[in-house]
């Protein structure tokens, strides 16, 4: 029994699309070359049978062999712990890093982290060849942060005010709003549309809600998810 | 919110059973989609299509599909939740420890 690509939802099909291509364009705080190339190490985190142990940064690995022409050796280590190691993420850890990579700039690589893991996860579960990445689109990230970023405390990142009133899921990427954007449209198409989310009866009339979240939960308990 | 959904359907869930992956709540399928998801987030390829296909033979291809969707969306929250270092409101957590202890998340490694 196989499955290919036309047996997927042609939403789901889109908003995967849509994300993936944009990690070959330029974002709000990283250039197109950048992102793609931060991309290949994400999927090489996210693919390792024997991957690098967190506390090594994977960029002092030699038979790694990243990538690293167009972002920082730092960039690179952050989006390898976060694919493969996310649950050992510190308070103090982001804060080392945020030292070195701006606050807005480290939110848009959870973003590039999160796109390839999704995106991979779903390939390789339904035996789907993963897609390829196309060429860097030249030009520069738009930098333009929004004049409503403030510290919260239910999340490390900062995020657009008011803070706090929202689940820290769902307000952790606000601050970047192309990022937000982007991972809350594959939200809406792989899980449940933002709108339906109070009603325990709604379906797509393939699973029931329960069902969608037995799985959910396997999956946040494989992936020692605390939250 | 599985906890949540199930008592708005009516339905069994032993989250203990979850836990230890097998299956425990009173669910179609409840079995095989706990093994889909294990496998699909572990790298023993075999085991992945045998639960694949166990799947698609109960659930049908376009179930299937959308169990693939859920797993992958979770493979993304946990670390959008882990990376932006998102924590639950005290009171929260406080109306959700028998619900947190059942699933055992005192011992998970990125609890903070």
């Amino acid at each position: 029994m196989s499955v290919s690509i036309s047996d997927v939802r042609a939403d789901l099909v889109f908003a995967h699309e849509q994300a993936w291509s944009a990690l070959s364009h330029p974002g709000t705080w990283w250039s197109g070359a950048q992102r793609r190339e931060l991309a290949i190490t994400a999927i090489l985190a996210v693919n390792e049978v024997e991957p690098s142990p967190p506390w090594v940064a994977a960029s002092t690995v030699a038979d790694k062999k990243l990538q690293i022409l167009f972002a920082s050796s730092a960039a690179h280590d952050v989006v390898y712990r976060i694919a493969r190691h996310a649950a050992t993420l510190t308070k103090d850890w982001y804060q080392r890093t945020t030292q070195e990579i701006d606050p807005l700039a480290f939110i848009e690589l959870c973003g590039i982290v999160c796109t390839v893991a999704t995106v991979v996860a779903f390939r390789r579960a339904l035996d789907l060849d993963p897609p390829e990445l196309a060429p860097a689109t030249p030009g520069e990230p738009s930098r333009i942060k929004p004049d409503n970023v403030v510290a919260a405390t239910l999340n490390w990142v900062p995020v657009i005010a008011p803070a706090d009133e929202n689940a820290a899921v769902v307000q952790a990427f606000t601050a970047v709003p192309e990022t937000n954007r982007v991972i809350w449209a594959m939200a809406d198409a792989q899980y449940i549309p933002d709108k339906e989310m109070v009603d325990p009866h709604w379906t797509r009339g393939t699973l029931s809600r329960v069902q969608m979240e037995l799985v959910a939960t396997r999956v946040s308990q494989q992936r020692e998810c605390f939250y | 919110m599985l906890s949540w959904s199930g008592t708005e359907q009516g339905l069994e869930v032993d989250l203990k059973n979850v836990r230890n992956a097998s299956g425990g709540v009173d669910v179609s399928f409840a079995r095989e989609l706990v093994d889909f998801a294990t496998a699909a987030t572990e790298f023993d390829l075999a085991a992945l299509t045998v639960a694949r296909n166990k799947l698609m033979k109960l659930a049908g291809l376009a179930a299937t599909v959308d169990v693939a969707a859920v797993i992958a969306n979770f493979e993304m929250m946990t670390r959008l939740a882990d990376s932006t270092g998102a924590r639950m409101q005290t009171e929260v957590v406080a109306d959700r420890l028998a619900v947190a202890t059942a699933m055992g998340v005192d011992d998970v490694v990125s609890r903070r």
